[in-house]
């Protein structure tokens, strides 16, 4: 019965992870960059959570309503300014790496920024919900886990809706699947890119609620997230927005199990070692097709 | 051409008879881990510079060659000249194995590979307290037996250590400047530029490009062995962290990757103003030195990707039309 519950807690996690990383995963697709800095912005909601919650007292999870469209404004903003700019110089540039490199840097920036501000303390803020636990018979669950689960699933769903009810969402997918024709067809695609950033960026606002009543806030919290969410989308194949559902949970559950047996230190050097010989062995993820 | 050459020459006589002139231990020290990070910057470049990809972990082959060299040290007082080879050729063995599956991976798929390799080894070392007979104190670090004999790296005269670094730095920049005009280093800049059409044109890419990344693991780890002697003490979030890493791409890049003047004045430029605010802000505001490199790589990214080296490049083309 333990094992059972450490699963379903693995699973639950995982799901969370997978809310990080769609963001993540959204931006790869149709834009095509790693945005090496999406655990920076990750931990700029945390932030941004922790001071509403604890100045103004809102509900935590009712606080998402003001960081996703700040998010979304950063991102969208953020994505205008320094990445199409970019995107357009290297256009003929058969490996781009300016791109990575300027989020990379962004990563640095914005991560030590927040300890130059806000320093090196651990913060969290008491919430009605952590701590808690549901019974459900034998199992028993932590019930922000439970919440953000939740949280997560109307994420996604509100998503799913976003790209394939809407013609916004239909110029999005044109664009990721191939910008040229997208463009011949008459869709902005640089105002695309944009958007995109935005909505990528604004799915972190959610996260950064959801995670606050479990984890710390620190200028590094985004770190962990980061790798973590790198590892979940080219699992899942980068891209693909079930396959960061499925990377995720199978993490989450790698990571609870391991921590049960082989402890939590140690299950996250093995799940960097696993991934690097899965990024040998299988880059285009776990249902990717090899591309020549 | 002639004057170029003199002008060529003229900073290293000046760092040449630096330590004669100053004997202030900070200036001494400041300018001995700005050419560290210059030699350092170096090695980085005969891969991230020529061979078309972006390495973001290359601490782990500085951090292997200073525990390589410090346990070897410290367990078996070998001394670490000697050591320095093993650590160099015990990086150079692991980065043949992370190497030669992880190179075929393009573009940001390697940047990730080489990200993870670094943070599993930190990882691995944080959690092992002893491997054998050789006792690695986990996250706690190593520290150095403190002599002060030459043969065991060793000095309490701060030159010592400013001239080993020199001349490493001196025979560095002429043997990168003999390789990258050399047969191979016209073919490894081919295949980072267009793989395909070097291939086409019956370059190994994949031989080359491992073969580089040898060199420049060997190179790193010696440096690391190098910090070791020179700090006397070594721990994984330090020497095998990303931070060292992401500032070893950062230099090169605002100094003008693929390049071999651009590292070296990417690191004068940068290492001095960040060792100096660390010397008189101390921990009043920490990261103001990843701040400033954060900040440096976006704006350069979207206004001068090639890095100071461009922007001189444009200067005298503008210099020689206008006059």
């Amino acid at each position: 019965m333990e094992i059972a519950n450490i699963v379903l807690d693995g699973f639950l996690m995982g799901t969370i992870y997978a809310l990080v990383a769609l963001g993540l995963t959204l931006i790869f697709g149709i834009i095509k960059i790693i945005n090496f800095a999406h655990g920076s912005f990750l931990m700029l909601s945390m932030y941004v959570a922790y001071w509403l919650v604890k100045s103004i007292g809102v509900d935590v999870y009712w606080s998402i309503l003001i960081p996703v469209p700040v998010m979304f404004l950063i991102g969208y903003g953020l994505n205008h300014t320094l990445i199409v700019p970019v995107l357009k110089k290297e256009k003929g540039v058969r490996e781009p790496l300016s791109v990575l490199l300027l989020t990379a840097g962004l990563w640095t920036f914005m991560d030590n920024i927040a300890l130059m501000l806000f320093g090196p303390y651990f913060r969290s803020v008491q919430t009605p919900y952590s701590g808690k636990m549901i019974r459900l018979g034998m199992l028993s669950l932590r019930l922000p886990l439970c919440v953000g689960f939740l949280i997560t699933i109307a994420t996604a769903l509100f998503l799913y809706c976003l790209l394939y009810k809407t013609k916004l969402g239909r110029a999005i997918r044109a664009t990721g699947q191939d910008r040229e024709a997208a463009f011949e067809v008459g869709v902005d695609v640089y105002r695309i890119y944009d958007v995109s950033f935005g909505i990528g960026i604004a799915i972190l606002g959610v996260a950064g609620a959801v995670l606050l009543p479990m984890f710390y806030v620190h200028p590094t919290s985004g770190v962990v997230f980061d790798i973590r969410a790198f590892i979940i989308v080219v699992l899942g194949g980068l891209g693909s927005i079930p396959g960061a559902f499925a990377g995720g949970i199978l993490i989450g559950v790698i990571e609870a199990l391991g921590s049960f047996w082989i402890g939590s230190t140690w299950i996250q050097a093995w799940i960097n070692i696993l991934f690097v010989l899965f990024l040998f062995f299988r880059p285009m993820g776990l249902f990717g097709i090899e591309r020549g | 051409m002639n004057y170029v050459y003199w002008i060529m020459i003229l900073p290293f006589v000046v760092l040449g008879v630096t330590p004669l002139a100053f004997k202030s231990v900070i200036v001494l020290q400041v300018l001995t881990t700005v050419m560290w990070y210059a030699c350092l910057v170096l090695s980085w470049n005969l891969v991230g510079g020529y061979a078309g990809v972006l390495p973001l972990g290359h601490a782990a082959y500085v951090g292997i060659g200073a525990y390589i060299s410090s346990l070897l040290f410290i367990h078996h007082n070998i001394s670490p000249w000697f050591g320095m080879l093993i650590g160099g050729a015990t990086a150079s063995l692991f980065a043949f194995v992370i190497g030669y599956p992880s190179l075929r991976l393009r573009g940001p798929y390697y940047a990730l590979a080489s990200i993870a390799t670094l943070e599993a080894l930190r990882m691995v070392t944080e959690n092992v307290d002893q491997i054998g007979p050789w006792s690695i104190r986990g996250a706690r670090g190593l520290l150095l037996p403190l002599g002060n004999k030459w043969w065991l790296m060793q000095s309490q005269d701060k030159a010592f250590f400013y001239y080993f670094i020199l001349a490493f730095l001196i025979l560095l920049i002429l043997g990168e400047y003999r390789f990258r005009y050399s047969r191979w280093g016209y073919q490894l800049v081919a295949a980072g530029q267009n793989e395909d059409a070097a291939r086409a044109l019956g370059v190994s890419v994949a031989n080359l490009k491992v073969h580089a990344l040898l060199v420049s693991a060997f190179l790193s780890a010696m440096l690391g062995t190098f910090y070791a002697q020179f700090v006397l003490y070594i721990f994984p979030q330090g020497i095998l962290s990303l931070t060292l890493s992401f500032e070893i791409a950062y230099i090169a890049i605002v100094g003008g990757k693929g390049t071999i003047l651009g590292p070296v004045l990417g690191a004068f430029l940068l290492v001095p103003a960040s060792e100096i605010s660390r010397f008189y802000l101390g921990g009043r505001l920490l990261g103001l030195n990843l701040v400033v490199y954060g900040l440096m790589i976006v704006i350069f990214m979207r206004y001068l990707p090639g890095g100071l080296m461009e922007l001189g490049s444009k200067l005298v083309r503008r210099f020689k039309n206008g006059g």
